[in-house]
């Protein structure tokens, strides 16, 4: 698709930063959506190919907005919703309970 | 319900699966053959990029037979086909004021291509 993710070409982006030493996870959360998006490519519901189309109908400001573990989370929704693991709406309602035990 | 044990995440994490497909499909393409990428607009998956498209590279190299993931993407099968390397000018996809010795290489699968 003709989306945001296909940036070659493109002006404005700014440098690329990088990082010395750059560690695997930059948080314990990214560790664990990357363990998460692992144990459900065990299911063999989708492909490396549909996951990555996931990545990019996140829409266009969110995409440009989020990094690159974030782009995994939402996208690992999009799926899990899709194939009939959650509904939004049990996504949404764990959502507002973690803020809420936060609060 | 398939779970992921802890005596599998080496292997998972080691193999990180393989696109290529062992089955004997002809290349429609050669390194050194003149090609044009197609000026496709799929709203689905696709690898090849916008700034590409409608423009002539060469075959460098073929990598052999491997998963085609537009079709893969949809969950309309693998349509295995011949993955290359294509060589592009870099004034053919930016233009007078790019280097005139630089390059860019791109992946591109036999039906991203058509003959130039």
């Amino acid at each position: 698709m003709n989306g945001v993710h296909d940036m070659g070409g493109m002006h404005g982006m700014g440098p690329i930063v990088l990082e010395e030493d750059e560690p695997v996870f930059h948080a314990e959360w990214e560790r664990r959506i990357f363990a998460l998006m692992r144990a459900m490519s065990v299911w063999e519901r989708w492909n490396i190919d549909m996951s990555r189309h996931a990545r990019e109908r996140i829409p266009p400001a969110r995409y440009l907005g989020s990094s690159y573990y974030e782009r995994f989370l939402y996208s690992l929704e999009t799926l899990l919703v899709e194939k009939g693991f959650l509904t939004q709406e049990e996504i949404e309602e764990r959502v507002a309970e973690l803020a809420r035990e936060e609060a | 319900m398939p779970l992921l044990t802890k005596d599998m995440v080496p292997n998972i994490l080691r193999l990180g699966g393989s696109f290529q497909v062992d089955e004997d499909i002809p290349p429609r393409f050669a390194p050194g053959d003149r090609v044009r990428a197609r000026d496709i607009n799929p709203t689905g998956h696709t690898r090849l990029p916008r700034y590409a498209r409608g423009r002539q590279g060469v075959i460098e190299r073929d990598y052999g037979v491997f998963i085609f993931p537009d079709t893969n993407a949809r969950g309309e099968g693998k349509k295995p086909q011949h993955l290359y390397n294509v060589r592009f000018m870099s004034r053919d996809l930016w233009g007078p004021g790019a280097g005139a010795r630089d390059s860019v290489y791109l992946d591109m699968w036999d039906d991203y291509l058509d003959n130039a």
